[in-house]
C-alpha cells in the first residue's frame, strides 16, 4: 500500500511539473534582458526583477486599446450572455408552452456546433449587419451559448414551483417573479456561469481574429496572435505579454478556486 | 392569464433571435454559401457543386482532412486517457490531492494562444528548454517543430496538456458518484486492484466517459487557436487542420470564399457524423 502511495505521489508530481514549470519559466524569463534570455545554457532566475519588459511592452504596443477591446468584450459579453440565458432557460424550465420541446432540441443541438466550426456563414451575417471591425460584432454573436441556458435551466427546475404561484398570487408581475426570486436563487449558478464566460471571452481568438481587421478593433489575443505570427516583436516583450494576459486568470482561479472547480463539471464549453 | 401565456415567450425572444440570426440560419445558409464562387465575400457568382468537387481535387485540403482525423482520433484517446488515469490516482483521497487537482485545471483557463507561443518557445530547437534540459544529460535534441515527423505528436501533447484538467475533474465527479460497497464487495470477492477498475469502477463510470470523448472530440475539431501560435500548421502543411485550411481560404489571398464555405459544409458534417455516431454507439448501449 504505503509503495502504491508513493508511486501515486512520484506520477503526480511529475505531472504537476509538467503544469507549472512552462508557466513559472515563462513569468520567471518575462524579466530577463534579450541579453540573458540569449544566454546558453539559459539561467534560472533573472538577473534583477526589475519590469523593464513590461514597461517596453505597454509602451511599444497599443496595449491599453488591446486591453480596453478585450474588457469591453468580455464585460458586455458576459451581462448579455447572463441576462439572456437566464430569461430564456427560465421560460424554459418554469413555463409549459407550445413549442417548448422543440426550442429546447434546437438549443441542445447546437451544443455540438460551435461558432468555429460555422465562422464563414455567421462571419456573412456579421457583414451584412455592419458588424465587421466593431466590438459589437464580437459581442452579440457570441451570447445566445447553449451551455448557458441549459445548465441555467438545470438549476431553475429544482427551484419549488409553489415558491413561484405564492408571488403570482400576491399580484407579482412575471418579470418580478423573474428579477426578485428566481435571479437571486440562481446566484451560485450565475457566478459559475460568469467566471466561465470571462474566460471564455476573454481567451476567444478565431471570432474575434475574423472581425478585428483593424488595429483599432484588435483584442489582446488577436494583437498578441497577429504580432507574434509577424515576428515582428522580440522575445522579451512577446514574454512580458503572454505573463501579462495567463496572470489575471491564474490570480482569479487561485482566489475563487472552489467555485471554479465545483462548477467547471457541468460547463464544458 | 394572457399576460402569463406570452411570458415564456417573450423570456425566450431575445435569446431565440439571436440564436436564428447567428446560429440556425448560418447553419443553413453555409450550404448556399458554398455554391457560389467569390473572391471578396460581397459578389457571388453561381457555380453549382464546383467548390466541392475543387476540394476534393485539392492536395492542401485532402491533407488537411488526414491531419484533421489524426489529431482528433489521437488527442481524443490520449485526452481521455491521462483524464481517466489522473482522476484515478486524485480520487484516492491522498493528502495534496486538492493542490494536484486546481494545478492540472490551470491549463484549461489559459489563453491558447499564450499556451502556443509559450511552448513553441520552450521547444525551440536550439537553446530551448526542453532541448537544453536533454542535452544535458547527453539526449538527441530532436527539431521538435521543425521536424515533421514529429510536429503532429507535439501538437496533440499540447493540446491535451491544455484540456485535460477539465475533463478530468468530469471523470472525478463520475468516481465520487461510485457506490463504495461495490468496490468493497469485489474486494472481498478477491478481485486485484485492477480487475476492480476493468469491471467495477470503469463500467460504473462508463457515462462520464462518452461525455469526455464527445467534449473532447468537438474541442479537436475546434482547435485553432493554439495550433496558429505553436505551429502556424507547419512545417509545410504538417500540422494544417480543416478550420485553419477554411480560414485561410477565406481571409487569405487569393480569397475564395466559397470554397471555403464548401471546406466549412464539410467540417461542419464531418462533426455532425462523428457525434451522430458517438450518441448511437451510446445509445445502443445505454449509456445515456
Amino acid at each position: 500500500m504505503s509503495r502504491g502511495r508513493a508511486l501515486t505521489y512520484v506520477v503526480l508530481t511529475v505531472l504537476a511539473l509538467l503544469v507549472i514549470v512552462p508557466i513559472a519559466w515563462t513569468a520567471l524569463s518575462s524579466f530577463k534582458s534579450p541579453a540573458e534570455l540569449a544566454q546558453r545554457p539559459p539561467g534560472l532566475l533573472p538577473e534583477s526583477f526589475a519590469p523593464d519588459n513590461y514597461v517596453d511592452a505597454l509602451g511599444r504596443f497599443r496595449f491599453w486599446l488591446y486591453l480596453r477591446n478585450s474588457t469591453i468584450v468580455t464585460v458586455l459579453a458576459t451581462v448579455l450572455t447572463l441576462l439572456l440565458n437566464a430569461m430564456a432557460a427560465f421560460g424554459l424550465a418554469k413555463y409549459r408552452f407550445r413549442g417548448r420541446g422543440v426550442i429546447f432540441g434546437l438549443i441542445l443541438c447546437t451544443l455540438m456546433i460551435p461558432l468555429q466550426i460555422i465562422f464563414i456563414p455567421v462571419y456573412q451575417v456579421a457583414a451584412d449587419l455592419g458588424l465587421v471591425n466593431t466590438l459589437w460584432g464580437m459581442i452579440v454573436p457570441t451570447v445566445a451559448t447553449p451551455t448557458g441556458v441549459f445548465l441555467l435551466r438545470q438549476y431553475m427546475l429544482k427551484i419549488p414551483d409553489d415558491l413561484i404561484e405564492a408571488a403570482r398570487l400576491d399580484g407579482a408581475s412575471e418579470l418580478r417573479i423573474f428579477t426578485t426570486i428566481i435571479l437571486p436563487l440562481c446566484a451560485p449558478a450565475l457566478a459559475v456561469l460568469t467566471i466561465f464566460s470571462v474566460v471564455w471571452r476573454w481567451n476567444d481568438f478565431l471570432w474575434p481574429l475574423v472581425i478585428a481587421q483593424d488595429e483599432q478593433t484588435y483584442t489582446l489575443q488577436v494583437a498578441l496572435a497577429r504580432f507574434a505570427a509577424e515576428e515582428v516583436i522580440p522575445l522579451h516583450l512577446i514574454l512580458a505579454m503572454s505573463t501579462l494576459t495567463m496572470l489575471p486568470v491564474i490570480a482569479v482561479f487561485l482566489v475563487m478556486q472552489r467555485h471554479i472547480i465545483r462548477g467547471a463539471v457541468g460547463f464544458t464549453p | 392569464m394572457r399576460r402569463r401565456n406570452l411570458a415564456p415567450y417573450l423570456f425566450l425572444a431575445p435569446n431565440l433571435v439571436l440564436f436564428a440570426v447567428f446560429v440556425l440560419y448560418p447553419a443553413l445558409n453555409g450550404v448556399n454559401i458554398s455554391l457560389y464562387d467569390s473572391t471578396n465575400g460581397r459578389t457571388f457568382r453561381f457555380v453549382g457543386t464546383r467548390n466541392y468537387r475543387e476540394l476534393v481535387g485539392t492536395d492542401a485540403f485532402r491533407e488537411a482532412i488526414t491531419n484533421t482525423a489524426v489529431f482528433v482520433a489521437c488527442f481524443v484517446v490520449l485526452a481521455t486517457v491521462v483524464a481517466v488515469g489522473l482522476a484515478a490516482l486524485l480520487q484516492r483521497g491522498l493528502p495534496g490531492s486538492g493542490f494536484y487537482r486546481a494545478v492540472f485545471f490551470v491549463p484549461v483557463l489559459l489563453s491558447p494562444i499564450v499556451v502556443g507561443l509559450v511552448w513553441s518557445w520552450l521547444l525551440e530547437r536550439r537553446g530551448g528548454l526542453v532541448n537544453t534540459a536533454l542535452g544535458a544529460v547527453g539526449l538527441p535534441e530532436p527539431g521538435w517543430l521543425i521536424d515533421p515527423s514529429l510536429t503532429m505528436g507535439v501538437s496533440v501533447f499540447v493540446a491535451v496538456w491544455l484540456h485535460v484538467g477539465l475533463y478530468t475533474l468530469i471523470v472525478l465527479a463520475a468516481l465520487r458518484a461510485i457506490d463504495p460497497r461495490t468496490l468493497e464487495a469485489a474486494t472481498m470477492d478477491g478481485a486485484s486492484a485492477r480487475q476492480r477498475f476493468w469491471h467495477v469502477t470503469l463500467p460504473q463510470i462508463q457515462p462520464s466517459v462518452l461525455v469526455v470523448v464527445i467534449v473532447s472530440t468537438v474541442d479537436g475539431f475546434k482547435t485553432f487557436d493554439l495550433l496558429y501560435t505553436l505551429t502556424g500548421g507547419g512545417p509545410v502543411g504538417a500540422t494544417t487542420l480543416l478550420l485553419q485550411y477554411v480560414y485561410e481560404q477565406a481571409f487569405k489571398p487569393p480569397i475564395r470564399y466559397g470554397l471555403a464555405a464548401a471546406g466549412s459544409v464539410v467540417l461542419f458534417l464531418v462533426i455532425l457524423a462523428v457525434t451522430v455516431v458517438q450518441f448511437v454507439v451510446a445509445r445502443r448501449r445505454e449509456l445515456l
